[in-house]
């Protein structure tokens, strides 16, 4: 398939390139990069003649959702830049892909937005996102909202995935383990599994709409991952300090 | 003691049809970024500027929201969303409690073939307008949830003046508020003390006679009452 990433200069984005340059060709969009791998265009989301070019004979779009390297230093510039970026720069690449007739949408999302339930509950992809005013979190979840409602409108197949927090098992393993861990191996192997995804011919677009819960499988596990599991999705890191 | 309030849009297609039912009992600073239509002292602030929202909001006991930008690719997001969260990080940043926030009854568009509305989950679809107003809806509520920041949202089709005269062969608008509603509305909104969850949405008409949109929860929570019962004007006299 050929397939547009975005924020491909992260790590998240580098990651997911590692997974899938081997069977798929891909084109990379970030503001800058420090390698080259791939089919690469370089600008924002925010500039839609970049995106049109980005865009072209592409048949995925994966949004990581990742900002780019290097964001404005005064706090309340970074802020506004995230937030504008989520939001506007998201419905930029959205509209511009469906409007090229793109079909597939990946969205990376994350599970910070249940960060203020308890411990002692398990979280499923029913329970309601509680995103504090964090810019991280919430930026995330308006993104998320303004995948969805692309969703509803257009015969297009939208797959958001809640990522855990992000780390290398190699790099935490003697530090307790955090319930929402997930390792970026394992995060970008969730993008292969919701590449299986293609519902756009449905009526109902409830059904086109999807979201996974995607962190590591821990053995008490807080956050639920089997309906990951539905797509294919076992973390191989899975942090069991265990021998 | 009357309230400090701040007008967020208070030049624009609503505000100024609010002053004759706020300016009796509220100390209201009006502020836009275009001059009032009635003369009336306009503060200049563009809600894109955080710096320009936070001084007007200094020493207000509330703010009002009533911007806007309906179809503009790049302006309904930094009007319609950022904005909506300048607004929340000022109150939350100077302890102001209280929130008027408000938007279309687009965001609720994919419920307009059913019955008896009342508080639905928005469906705004991804035009700018209602996308970009329900992004900042929810803003308020992060904001609202983090901060005990009390939060009315209010919704809006249709708004205009009262029918003063019999209305023959005409149906009745829906999804409508007369002036003088929505002014009784706006003063429960600033009086009440709490709402549940810190944040509440209400629909903002006044003809139900349809059994389409209600205003129950407005009833329940905030004491709205349509001042009168406008479908009255609409009655049909039979043979």
């Amino acid at each position: 398939m050929n397939i547009l990433i975005t924020g491909a200069a992260s790590p998240l984005g580098k990651a997911i390139v590692a997974e899938l340059e081997k069977d798929h060709q891909l084109r990379l969009l970030d503001n800058v990069f420090d390698d080259v791998r791939a089919e690469l265009v370089q600008g924002s989301i925010l500039d839609s003649d970049t995106v049109w070019k980005a865009i072209r004979n592409i048949d995925v779009l994966i949004h990581t959702g990742e900002p780019p390297q290097h964001l404005p230093e005064d706090e309340l510039e970074k802020e506004q830049f995230l937030l504008y970026l989520a939001t506007r720069g998201t419905h930029v690449l959205l509209k511009t892909a469906a409007e090229a007739g793109v079909k597939r949408f990946i969205y990376g999302s994350t599970l910070e937005i249940f960060s203020a339930y308890p411990d002692n509950v398990y979280i499923s992809e029913l329970w309601k996102p509680l995103p504090t005013p964090e810019i991280h979190q919430m930026t995330r979840y308006l993104g998320e909202l303004t995948c969805r409602e692309f969703a509803r409108e257009y015969t297009v197949t939208v797959t958001a995935l809640r990522l855990g927090k992000l780390v290398m098992e190699e790099e935490v393993v003697t530090q307790q383990p955090d319930p929402m861990w997930l390792d970026l191996r394992d995060a970008a192997m969730a993008f292969r599994c919701a590449l299986r995804r293609e519902d756009s011919a449905a009526i109902n677009w409830a059904r086109r709409w999807a979201i996974y819960h995607i962190c590591a499988d821990f053995a008490n596990p807080k956050y639920l991952i089997d309906q990951a599991a539905s797509i294919g999705y076992k973390p191989s890191h899975n942090f069991r300090n265990d021998g | 003691m009357k309230k400090n309030v701040l007008l967020l849009g208070a030049s624009g297609n609503i505000a100024p049809h609010l002053l004759p039912g706020l300016e009796p009992y509220y100390h209201l600073r009006l502020a836009d970024i275009k001059p009032h239509p009635d003369g009336k002292p306009i503060l200049t602030v563009n809600v894109a500027s955080y710096q320009q929202v936070k001084e007007a909001a200094r020493g207000m006991d509330a703010i009002m929201n009533f911007t806007v930008v309906r179809d503009h690719p790049v302006q309904s997001f930094q009007v319609s969303t950022l904005g909506a969260w300048h607004v929340m990080k000022a109150a939350a940043e100077l302890g102001i409690k209280k929130i008027i926030h408000t938007g279309p009854q687009a965001v609720r568009s994919d419920y307009d073939h059913d019955f008896d509305i009342i508080d639905v989950p928005q469906a705004s679809g991804f035009g700018y307008y209602g996308l970009t107003k329900m992004l900042g809806t929810e803003i308020c509520r992060i904001y609202a949830r983090a901060y005990d920041i009390q939060t009315i949202s209010f919704l809006f089709n249709g708004l205009g003046p009262r029918p003063t005269e019999k209305v023959v062969k005409r149906d009745f608008p829906p999804f409508t508020i007369v002036w003088e509603d929505l002014q009784y509305a706006c003063r429960l909104a600033l009086e009440i003390e709490s709402v549940p969850g810190n944040f509440q949405e209400f629909n903002m008409l006044s003809y139900e006679g349809h059994g389409k949109y209600s205003v129950d929860k407005a009833r329940r929570i905030l004491g709205f009452e349509p001042i009168e019962k406008w479908e009255n004007y609409f009655k049909r006299i039979p043979d």
